[in-house]
């Protein structure tokens, strides 16, 4: 009698046991049911699209009259084409490849450093706010492509009020022409590749003002995140606005400094106004014979360089990182 | 009479004052002078100032362009030679909106614009809402994977793409099964469906929620949801609700900021593409937003500043598109930055 209700028990405690891993199981499912959409078109449409596109930059493609088409195999002859027989692809790749470099820091300090104003206590914030999320919406496709080469923006942002025929500088590089700001730093002897990238990074404001918008939304969400407590802790102890940010808010927002980095160098390279993408889309569009599939040759190229540099910067920025959870 | 209770008022005053103070206060004078003459709040002064002052002339940089497309838009094209004229048109005249507006035909590109751009912004916010909450909040096999493969759809530059994209919608089939059934029982000439020129390219690029930057919403959704409280859906499942009630009643309502904020950005970068429309359109199939840019015929001249004019033309061109995106903006701007903060997007 004793023996069969604790067997009984047993089996009780062994289908309550089993009960949590179903669970788990119509958990999993409903979990995989989710991201269904997402799966299944991946599985269906972008895997074979990224697969066509290295067989596109391996083939010369004919269309034929009827409809359809036919490729013709040609081994590496568009990617030798695209470096050797191009006179402009490898000068423009390098070129971008360094902007692109230079502008990574410039543009996440500079994200950085507004998010932390925007994100203190002041009057007219939302209407700064406003203002500083503008070029989130609208820097983007046709108009950030129309705004890349402004003839009426240069001529209306020239101070000069006698137009000589060269009124095409900008506001910035006149303040910073006029201030001598340049020959300045030059006297200081710290290098005039120093100097030189900080002026073009001032005169070049408006573009990294334009491509830092999501890097700001990203960098004000991570000082939303921050807990006020460590704030408060820091100043009773008297730590000073300077510390506080070196000690706190910076190991902090690490981690968002890394994701923007990367973010940066995505969007870059996948923005209208990149010279390279604009080059090689310019190809696809142009006339040149069999320039559709050399593009996809040269887009291949240009992306296996970009994953490198995404490489080389979240390898050198997660030593720096401080991640607060270390489980 | 009126003195008298002055009299009487002030006395009673000081009568009452007396008992009041407790302790010896300092001078207001002195008061005053140890709060305003001190280094910190000359810091504070100093810094105000700097911070305004910063914010100010950034937002300067962010506006001027605005400004000078608005009022280079009521310029005629005598503004353009005189040099005196800058920033405020001389001979104004709206003869460039009505020819943009009529010749570019702006209302039809915008009713299309609208059409495509709601209709994947809706579509890729449920999915990218639908995406990022199973990778939130189920752990199962191969989640890892599948976040990887978003974050593989962001990085790959659609650019890439361009030609293989093409040719896919161009010669749709998904693993020939169209091709084998067509074949089977004849319904159609070709063996592939021709989708250039429809709705359709988008359409399934936004449900497969792999459109236009739909990696970072499917981000943003996830980090948002990995913040909601799992005791939420706790509740709700012991009180007998299940998986997919659950995610309809009560996690959908509460990410309403979020998935605003997803709408705005995917509505307005869809209304301003011109890599998808020049892709998949042409100008005699759909005519999109990115089309009415160019000078219209009526406003040729071969005026000394021909190119400036015409350069304020095109510049007049991309203020009517933006114009329904900044109301667009108005309304929702609340939302963004609300949205965002409350995502807590944390590494």
């Amino acid at each position: 009698m004793n023996g069969q209700a604790t067997v009984k028990k047993a089996k009780a405690i062994t289908t309550k046991a089993k009960k949590p891993r179903s669970l788990e199981k119509t958990r999993s499912r409903a979990g995989w049911f989710f991201v269904l959409p997402f799966v299944a078109t991946f599985l269906a449409v972008y895997i074979p699209i990224i697969i066509d596109s290295i067989k596109y930059s391996f083939n010369r493609i004919e269309m034929l009259k009827g409809g359809g088409y036919t490729l013709h195999f040609v081994g590496w002859q568009n990617y030798s084409e695209a470096l050797f027989v191009n006179p402009n692809f490898v000068k423009i790749l390098t070129s971008g490849i360094q902007q692109l470099i230079f502008d990574i820091p410039a543009i996440v300090i500079f994200a950085l450093f507004i998010a932390v104003i925007l994100n203190q206590k002041m009057p007219g914030r939302a209407l700064f706010r406003t203002v500083f999320f503008i070029p989130v919406i609208i820097s983007t496709g046709i108009v950030e492509s129309l705004d890349a080469s402004n003839v009426l923006l240069d001529y209306m942002g020239s101070t000069s009020t006698i137009d000589t025929g060269t009124g095409t500088q900008s506001q910035a590089s006149e303040i910073i022409s006029s201030m001598d700001i340049q020959r300045l730093f030059a006297n200081m002897k710290i290098g005039t590749e120093l100097v030189d990238y900080v002026v073009q990074l001032v005169n070049n404001i408006y573009s990294i003002i334009n491509r830092s918008g999501v890097q700001m939304l990203i960098f004000l969400a991570g000082l939303q995140s921050i807990s006020p407590a460590i704030y408060e802790s820091a100043f009773m102890e008297g730590a000073s606005a300077w510390e506080t940010f070196w000690k706190i808010t910076f190991p902090m927002i690490s981690p968002m400094i890394l994701v923007n980095a990367i973010y940066t160098v995505i969007d870059s390279f996948t923005s209208e106004s990149n010279q390279v993408m604009t080059f090689i889309s310019g190809i696809y569009h142009g006339s040149e014979p069999n320039g559709d599939v050399i593009s996809s040759a040269m887009s291949w190229m240009y992306f296996l360089i970009v994953i490198l540099i995404i490489a080389v910067v979240s390898l050198l920025l997660s030593a720096y990182v401080f991640y607060q959870r270390r489980d | 009479m009126n003195n008298s209770i002055i009299d009487k008022t002030k006395k009673y005053l000081t009568r009452n004052k007396k008992p009041r103070v407790e302790f010896e206060r300092t001078p207001l004078l002195q008061r005053l002078k140890q709060k305003f003459i001190s280094t910190a709040f000359l810091q504070n002064v100093v810094w105000f100032i700097f911070r305004f002052v910063l914010l100010l002339g950034i937002s300067y940089v962010i506006l001027f362009p605005f400004f000078v497309k608005i009022s280079s838009s009521f310029m005629s094209p005598m503004d353009f030679t005189d040099v005196t004229v800058k920033l405020v048109p001389k001979y104004p005249t709206l003869d460039t909106y009505k020819a943009i507006i009529t010749e570019n035909r702006y209302f039809e590109a915008m009713f299309n614009t609208a059409v495509l751009s709601l209709l994947c912004a809706v579509v890729q916010m449920l999915i990218c809402s639908i995406v990022g909450y199973g990778l939130a909040k189920f752990k199962f096999k191969g989640r890892g994977i599948v976040f990887m493969c978003v974050i593989f759809t962001m990085v790959v530059p659609h650019e890439t793409l361009m030609l293989s994209m093409f040719m896919k919608f161009r010669f749709f089939d998904v693993f020939g099964i169209y091709g084998f059934l067509n074949s089977l029982f004849g319904f159609a000439k070709e063996n592939y469906i021709n989708m250039i020129n429809t709705y359709w390219p988008l359409a399934i690029l936004s449900f497969g929620g792999m459109a236009f930057k739909n990696g970072l919403y499917i981000f943003m959704m996830r980090q948002f949801f990995l913040g909601v409280p799992d005791e939420l859906e706790e509740a709700a499942y012991v009180d007998g609700s299940g998986v997919f009630n659950t995610f309809v009643k009560i996690i959908l309502p509460i990410s309403v900021p979020m998935m605003i904020t997803v709408f705005l950005f995917a509505f307005s970068w869809q209304w301003t593409d011109s890599f998808y429309t020049t892709l998949f359109y042409t100008k005699q199939g759909i005519y999109l937003m990115p089309n009415i840019v160019g000078v219209p015929r009526s406003l040729t001249t071969s005026f000394a500043a021909a190119s400036l004019y015409e350069s304020a033309v095109v510049n007049t061109c991309s203020l009517l598109i933006l114009f329904p995106l900044l109301i667009v903006y108005i309304f929702c701007q609340k939302y963004l930055v609300q949205g965002i903060e409350r995502s807590g997007i944390v590494g």
